[in-house]
Order: C-alpha cells, then sequence, then structure tokens
C-alpha cells in the first residue's frame, strides 16, 4: 500500500538517498514515485539529484588484484589430516602413548638416548674425577687454609632454621 | 559449488574446501574492495583492509551459525568498522598538503586523461568527508545497502542515516560544483 508523501519529503529522500528509486527507502520508494508522476516540483529536484549522481558514479573502481587473490588463497584453510586406518597399535606403542601424547615416541626416546650417549663420552675422556675432602688439599698443595676452607665446605652445618624455611 | 548459499560456502570453509574459499571471493572480494577504497581513498589499503576481513573469514569460519545474519552483510560490518578504526589512527598523521588538489590543475587534453581526472576528484572529495559520512555514502550509495542494512552496519538509528547522507551530500555538491557544472555542460552539448 502506498501512502502520500509531501513535496518537502520526497525533497528530503532525494537529498538523502539521490536519484534512483533503487536507494529509496522501501517503504517510501511506491509513494515517492507516486508523487513523481503529477509533480513537475517533485521531478525538478530529481533532476538535480541525477546530476550529482553523475559525477559520483565517476569514482574509481578497480578488481582485486591478482596479489591480493593469491595472498588469500594461499592463507586459506586447508582440511584437516585424516588419520590412517591401519592395523591395532601394539601395547608397546599405547604405553608410549601414554607417556608421550605429542606425537612419535621416538623423538623423547631419541633426546634421552643421545644425551646419555654425550655424558658418557664426556665422563670417559675428562679428566673430572670425584675426589674426596683430603685428596683435594693434597692435590692442591696441602695448605693449612686450603684444608680448612675445604672442611667448612664439607662440614656438615646445623643451618639456622630462618634459611631453610 | 556456484549455486551453494554464501552460509554452504562458509562451512565448507571451515572444512578446508579450497573451492569454496574461491567461490566466495568471487562473489564478496570485488565489493569489499570497492567499499575499502571509498572509505580509504587509494587502491593499496583497500586491499589490505578487504584482506583483513577474508582472513577473519578463514579463521572464524568453524563460528559462523548459518541464518543469523546474512554473510553479505556481515562482512561489510567488518570491513566499514575496520575502515574506520584506520582512518581514526590514520587521523593526527595525514599531511595536509598531501591532500589531493580539487580546484587546481587544467583540463586534460584527451578524454581518458579528463576521465581519470574527474574520478581523482571524485574520490578527493570523498576523502575529505567526515569518516562517517563518508562510510554512511560508501554503504548506501555505492554499495547499495538499504537504510536498515546501512544503520546496522554503523549502529546507528535510520535517521541518523539519513542526516549522515543529506549532509554528506550536501558538501560534495559544493565540492565537486565544477564537476556538476561541467557534466550539466556535456549533456546540453550533447543534447
Amino acid at each position: 500500500m502506498n501512502r502520500e508523501i509531501s513535496l518537502e519529503r520526497f525533497a528530503a529522500i532525494v537529498d538523502a538517498y539521490g536519484a534512483s528509486p533503487m536507494r529509496w527507502p522501501a517503504d517510501e520508494r511506491g509513494a515517492a514515485e507516486a508523487l513523481l508522476a503529477f509533480s513537475a516540483d517533485a521531478r525538478a529536484l530529481l533532476d538535480e539529484a541525477r546530476m550529482l549522481d553523475g559525477v559520483l558514479a565517476a569514482a574509481p573502481v578497480e578488481v582485486p588484484s591478482d596479489a591480493l587473490v593469491a595472498r588469500l588463497m594461499a592463507a586459506r584453510p586447508r582440511p584437516a589430516t585424516p588419520v590412517p586406518a591401519g592395523k591395532p597399535r601394539s601395547i608397546f606403542r599405547e604405553l608410549i602413548s601414554a607417556i608421550w601424547p605429542y606425537g612419535s615416541p621416538a623423538i623423547p626416546a631419541g633426546a634421552l638416548a643421545a644425551s646419555i650417549m654425550l655424558g658418557i663420552a664426556l665422563g670417559s675422556v675428562s679428566e673430572i674425577a670425584v675426589l674426596n675432602g683430603s685428596q683435594i688439599a693434597a692435590a692442591s698443595g696441602e695448605s693449612e687454609a686450603d684444608e680448612r676452607l675445604i672442611a667448612l665446605a664439607l662440614a656438615d652445618i646445623d643451618w639456622p632454621e630462618e634459611w631453610i624455611q | 559449488m556456484q549455486e551453494a548459499s554464501d552460509d554452504e560456502l562458509v562451512a565448507a570453509v571451515a572444512r578446508g574446501d579450497g573451492q569454496a574459499c574461491a567461490v566466495l571471493m568471487q562473489r564478496h572480494l570485488g565489493r569489499i574492495v570497492a567499499l575499502a577504497r571509498r572509505m580509504m581513498g587509494n587502491q593499496a589499503d583497500a586491499e589490505e583492509v578487504a584482506q583483513e576481513v577474508f582472513l577473519r573469514v578463514w579463521t572464524n569460519a568453524e563460528k559462523w551459525e548459518p541464518g543469523r545474519a546474512q554473510f553479505g552483510t556481515w562482512l561489510h560490518r567488518v570491513a566499514a568498522n575496520l575502515c574506520l578504526d584506520r582512518l581514526r589512527r590514520q587521523r593526527n598523521t595525514v599531511d595536509i598538503d598531501e591532500m589531493p588538489d580539487l580546484v587546481s590543475g587544467d583540463p586534460a587534453p584527451d578524454q581518458r586523461l579528463e576521465a581519470d581526472e574527474l574520478a581523482a576528484r571524485v574520490e578527493a572529495a570523498l576523502q575529505q568527508l567526515p569518516e562517517r559520512q563518508r562510510a554512511a555514502i560508501a554503504l548506501s550509495h555505492y554499495q547499495g545497502l538499504s537504510n536498515i542494512e546501512t544503520a546496522e552496519i554503523l549502529e546507528v538509528s535510520v535517521e541518523a542515516v539519513e542526516s549522515l547522507l543529506s549532509r554528506g551530500r550536501r558538501q560534495l555538491r559544493t565540492l565537486l560544483a565544477t564537476e556538476k557544472d561541467g557534466l550539466l555542460r556535456s549533456r546540453e552539448t550533447s543534447a
């Protein structure tokens, strides 16, 4: 149903939305078009608005670049990797998976083995040895001061309670 | 795939369907770039905004609820908000000397240059509008969204949209008076 609109309201419509009825408010479009049919003033307002629309239509238009499309396609979501349906896992693999649920158990196992081997190799080639207090004193010239220092370091000390807490 | 609805395409995007991504871009990317171009005033910034919009689509496709909103309107809302955010950040850093000159410049010798010149002047005039007036004109006039959709995107009333549009068009009429007269003269000559 088309309700009538005043010339003043028609002027406000074309002032805001321009000359194309497609842009006019849907609930007033019919009434505005009806007014045009018999109002020369309405048609003059429409011509004025059409002129500005014509200028605005000259605004530049560029299609999206191929580079943009390529970037977006490269960043698109990917399908989730399906879990291969194979033979059921062994108890050993289940156990490893329970201990290390983050992926291949070869990773932590390999790292552990490598660190053990490195430790053994370093221990066998270095001159570092485990010495007791008296051996250390002998190695460092058996000075009394050294002995006192070592004795102090190795002594069982009753640490004040507040240090421990 | 071409006949699929936007909602169906977004669901397929969430599953990692590359063809759905391509169709969704084919359907909407050009319009989002055009909106951002009207708002930002240059193609490089417009493409950056459009890229951000679609990256959000890729990231949030799983959370899209079909039927809750029009996908196209949602895209426009995201794009308009990103543009307004960027414009706010740029506001204090724009050098007035870098603004395009609307009144200087001799008429170009051939028609192609004339068209380019006119396009540049219209774009420059749009850039002189306050951001929200520009957004209203970009959404309503250039993108063809209804006054209700424009109001939803800008989070204002329909009356406020109408006011933004009126003030924007009035300012454009003043800024582009020379171009409007030129268009009128050329029509009279060709008639």
